[in-house]
C-alpha cells in the first residue's frame, strides 16, 4: 500500500520509492528513505500528510506521497 | 598564521545556522546576493584571539543535491580552496535526521567540524551523545554550542582554532565501504574513472561519482563540458546513495549516542489546533490578527516619534531665518531633509515591530504550521503556505509585507511574495480610496468601488505570481511540500530584541539617505515660484495629457497618480493644492500644509465618473509608496528586482486605468 493509506496513529516501514531523481533525493534527504519507520500522525483530505519520522514531524505533499510504498504493522 | 580567515557555516534548516551567525558576527554583517545568482549571500566577521574571521552563512538545506540555486552555491561553495574551515551544524535532538548533510558533505577535502546544537533538547528527550566517540569516529572536532549564547562557545572557538591548524577532514572511508556494499556498487566503480576527470584535491573523485550515481544535473554537464558522456543513470542512484548515508549515521550513532526512548506525545494538544483540518486556519488567523495587533502597539511609540518629527524640528528650521537662511533654504530643508527623517523614523519603527513579531513566531516554531495550513491554496500560485502571513500584513501596510516576506527562505520565492504584497492595498489606502469612492460614488457607490479593487486585488495577485513566478520560480522547479515541523521552543526575547534593533539600525543608515534623495528630486520636480503651472510636474503633466488622457488620467490626476508613489497619503494632498489651491504640491505631499477637508467633494465636481474610477484604481495599484520601494530595495538586497518590480507597478497600474476607464465608460455618461 502507497503512504497516503496509512490511517491516523498506525506505524509502517517504508519498503520502495519511486519516482525521478529530484524527488527521490528530496524526500531521502529529509530522512525518509527505505526501511525508515514512520508513524502516521495526520491524514485528512485535500491536506498535506502529517507523518513522524527519525524523532521528525514532517509535512509531505499528498499526491507525490502515493509514490512512497510501505508496509504497515511491520 | 595569517591574521585572516575564512569559514562557513552549513546545516539544515531549523540546525539553528542563523543564530549561530547572529551571535558569532552581531553587527558586523554584510548581506547581499550571489552574483548571477537569485540566492542570497550573507557574510559577517568576527574576531578571535586576533585573528579575524569572515563567516559565510550559506543558504539552508537538507541536502547537497543540485535541487535549487541555494544548494548548488552552498556545495561550491563548502569546495573552495581558499576556504579555511566547513562548520557543519546538526541538531543533537534529532541528530539521525540532521547528520545527513554531513554525511552529504562527506568526501569534500575542506577542513571541517561538526557543531551541535540543542543538546538540551536532546537531553530532556533521554538522548545521551558520546561527543569524543562521535569525533574520533569522523575524525574530526566536535564540539556543542548553545546557539544563542555566546558564553556557551569556548569549545566551539577551541575547536575551530585546532581544526584549521591541524587541518583535519572528515573522514568518509566508512561511507564508501557502504556505497561498496550497496546493490550500486558495480556502478559506482565504474564511475570513478570518469569522475577522476574533474576531480580536485578539495572534491574527490569518490564525491563525484556519489553524485554521479544520483544523476546529478550539475555534475553530469561538468562532465560533458570535458567531453565524457554519461548514460542515463539508474533512476534508483539515488536510493543507494542515501541508503549508504543513513547506514553509515545509523552505525556512528549506535556507537555513540546512548537512547533511553522516552515516551512523548508527538501531537501536542495545541499542534491538534494548529494543524487542524479546519481548525488550523482560524488558529492561523487569530495569531495573524494578534501578530498584526502586536506590530502596530510596538511599532507606535517609533512611529509617533516618525509622526511628531516635523512639528518639533520645522520650529527649530525657522529659527535659522534668524541667522539669516533664507525663507526658501529653510522651506527646502523642512520638505526635503525632516520629512525624509520623520518618514524613516516611522519607517524604521515598523519595520523592528515586524521582525520582532515574525522573529517570534519564527523562533517558536509556528511559521512551519502556517504553511502546512496554507499550502494547498498558496502553492497554486507557487508560494510557500506561509507566503500568506507577510501578505496579511500588506493591509496594514506594505513595508509589514516586504519585511515579513524574511521569512521566505528561498530568495526567489522571498522577491516573489514581495511583488505579490504590492498587489494588497494598505490601511492607507483604506482611508483614501473610500473618501474618493464615497465622494463620487455615494455610500452604495463607494462599497462597489471597494468590492471592485478587491476582486482586482485577487486576480492581480493571481496575475502577478505567474509573471514574476516563471523567473522567480520556475513552474519545473516547483515541487510538493517536503518540510520539517520543528518542536516549538520558547522565544528569546533578549536575543530577538537585539537582532530587531541591529536591522532597524542597518534599515535607518541605508533608507535615510534614498528617501532624502527622492524628497529632493520631488521637490525639484513639483517646486515652483508661480502657482502649480510653474512646476516641471505640471509640465510633464500636460505634456502626455493626450497619451494620459487615453487611459483616463488628466494632468491633474496624473499628478495625483505621481505623488501616489511617494505616499498615499499625498494623494488627497495633491488634489487639494490643484483643486482647492491649499498649498503648493510640495507641500500638500510632505504634509507642510493641510489638506482642504472637503476636498473630495470639491474633485468629485470638477472629475467624470469614468474618469474617476480609472484614476482610484490607478491609484490604489500603483507603487505603494517610497517606503515600501525602500524597504523593498533593502529586503531585496536587489536595485534590479526593485526597479523591475516598481515598473511592472506602474504599467500594470495605467493598464487597469485604462481598462477601467475604457470599460466604465460604457456605463457613465
Amino acid at each position: 500500500m502507497n503512504l497516503t493509506e496509512v490511517k491516523n496513529g498506525e506505524k509502517a516501514v517504508i519498503v520502495r520509492i519511486e519516482g525521478d531523481r529530484r524527488y527521490l533525493s528530496r524526500i531521502t534527504s529529509i530522512g525518509l528513505n527505505v526501511g525508515c519507520r514512520i508513524e502516521m500522525l495526520q491524514n485528512v483530505k485535500k491536506k498535506p500528510l502529517l507523518i513522524y519520522g527519525r524523532d521528525t514531524m514532517i509535512a509531505l505533499n499528498r499526491k507525490e506521497s502515493e509514490r512512497i510504498q510501505v508496509e504497515v504493522g511491520a | 598564521m595569517g591574521n585572516t580567515r575564512q569559514i562557513a557555516l552549513l546545516g539544515q534548516p531549523n540546525s539553528g545556522k542563523s543564530t549561530i551567525f547572529n551571535t558569532l558576527t552581531g553587527m558586523h554583517q554584510h548581506v547581499g546576493n550571489w552574483p548571477g545568482k537569485t540566492v542570497e549571500k550573507k557574510e559577517g566577521k568576527f574576531t578571535y584571539k586576533d585573528v579575524t574571521y569572515t563567516v559565510a552563512d550559506l543558504p539552508g538545506s537538507y541536502s547537497l543535491s543540485a535541487n535549487s540555486d541555494e544548494e548548488i552555491v552552498t556545495r561550491d561553495y563548502v569546495a573552495r580552496t581558499d576556504l579555511d574551515l566547513v562548520c557543519i551544524l546538526a541538531d543533537a535532538s534529532q541528530l539521525e535526521r540532521s547528520l545527513y548533510m554531513l554525511a552529504d558533505f562527506a568526501g569534500i577535502g575542506t577542513p571541517a567540524m561538526l557543531v551541535l546544537t540543542m543538546m538540551d533538547v536532546a537531553k530532556n528527550k533521554g538522548k545521551k551523545i558520546d561527543v569524543r566517540k562521535l569525533s574520533e569516529a569522523l575524525g574530526i572536532n566536535v564540539c556543542s554550542v548553545i546557539a544563542y549564547d555566546k558564553k556557551t562557545y569556548d569549545s566551539f572557538f577551541a575547536g575551530m582554532e585546532e581544526a584549521i591548524q591541524s587541518g583535519k577532514r572528515l573522514n568518509a572511508d566508512a561511507l564508501y565501504a557502504n556505497i561498496r556494499q550497496s546493490e550500486g556498487a558495480e556502478t559506482f566503480d565504474a564511475y570513478l574513472e570518469k569522475a577522476g576527470k574533474i576531480a580536485t584535491p578539495r572534491r574527490p573523485k569518490e564525491w563525484i561519482a556519489m553524485k554521479m550515481l544520483e544523476g546529478d544535473e550539475a555534475i553530469l554537464r561538468e562532465l560533458s563540458i570535458k567531453g565524457v558522456n554519461q548514460p542515463p543513470a539508474d533512476p534508483k542512484g539515488a536510493l543507494y546513495t542515501s541508503d549508504a548515508r543513513f547506514r553509515w549515521i545509523e552505525s556512528l550513532l549506535e556507537e555513540a549516542v546512548v537512547d533511553e526512548k522516552k515516551t512523548s506525545e508527538l501531537l501536542t494538544k495545541f499542534d491538534r489546533a494548529a494543524l487542524g483540518p479546519r481548525s488550523g486556519k482560524w488558529v492561523a488567523f487569530g495569531i495573524m490578527i494578534l501578530a498584526l495587533a502586536g506590530a502596530m502597539i510596538v511599532a507606535a511609540p517609533m512611529m509617533g516619534i516618525g509622526g511628531a518629527l516635523p512639528s518639533l524640528l520645522n520650529p527649530l528650521a525657522d529659527l535659522l531665518g534668524n541667522i539669516g537662511v533664507s525663507e526658501g533654504i529653510i522651506h527646502f530643508i523642512k520638505a526635503t531633509l525632516i520629512t525624509s527623517l520623520g518618514w524613516v523614523v516611522s519607517m524604521v519603527g515598523f519595520i523592528f515591530a515586524m521582525n520582532f513579531v515574525f522573529g517570534i513566531l519564527e523562533e517558536v516554531g509556528y511559521m512551519a504550521r502556517v504553511s502546512y495550513v496554507f499550502d494547498a491554496g498558496m502553492s497554486k500560485i507557487g508560494l510557500q503556505g506561509k507566503a500568506l502571513m507577510p501578505m496579511i500584513m500588506g493591509f496594514g501596510c506594505t513595508m509589514g509585507s516586504t519585511s515579513g516576506a524574511r521569512v521566505i527562505d528561498s530568495y526567489g520565492q522571498k522577491v516573489m511574495t514581495i511583488a505579490v504584497a504590492w498587489a494588497i492595498p494598505c490601511g492607507a489606502t483604506f482611508v483614501v480610496i473610500p473618501t474618493l469612492a464615497n465622494a463620487f460614488f455615494g455610500v452604495g457607490g463607494g462599497i462597489l468601488v471597494m468590492l471592485l479593487i478587491i476582486l482586482i486585488m485577487i486576480v492581480h495577485v493571481i496575475v502577478t505570481a505567474t509573471i514574476f513566478g516563471a523567473k522567480l520560480n520556475p513552474a519545473d522547479k516547483r515541487s510538493g511540500m517536503v518540510m520539517e515541523m520543528p518542536p516549538y521552543h520558547k522565544p528569546r526575547w533578549g536575543f530577538i530584541l537585539k537582532n530587531s534593533l541591529m536591522r532597524m539600525w542597518d534599515v535607518f543608515k541605508k533608507a535615510f539617505s534614498i528617501e532624502l534623495i527622492v524628497c529632493i528630486i520631488f521637490f525639484f520636480l513639483s517646486y515652483s515660484k508661480s502657482g502649480i503651472e510653474g512646476s516641471i510636474l505640471y509640465k510633464i503633466g500636460t505634456f502626455i495629457e493626450p497619451v494620459s488622457s487615453f487611459i483616463g488620467l488628466k494632468w491633474q490626476t496624473f499628478m495625483a497618480f505621481f505623488a501616489a508613489m511617494i505616499s498615499k497619503e499625498a494623494v488627497l494632498g495633491v488634489l487639494s493644492a490643484i483643486f482647492a489651491n491649499s498649498g503648493s504640491i510640495v507641500d500638500t505631499t510632505t504634509g507642510l500644509a493641510a489638506t482642504s477637508d472637503n476636498i473630495a467633494q470639491i474633485v468629485a465636481t470638477a472629475i467624470p465618473k469614468a474618469e474617476a474610477l480609472a484614476f482610484i484604481v490607478a491609484v490604489t495599484f500603483n507603487i505603494p509608496c517610497l517606503q515600501a520601494v525602500v524597504s523593498t530595495y533593502h529586503e531585496t538586497h536587489s536595485a534590479k528586482w526593485t526597479a523591475r518590480i516598481g515598473g511592472y507597478y506602474i504599467l500594470t497600474a495605467l493598464l487597469l486605468a485604462a481598462i477601467v476607464y475604457h470599460v466604465s465608460g460604457l456605463f457613465f455618461r
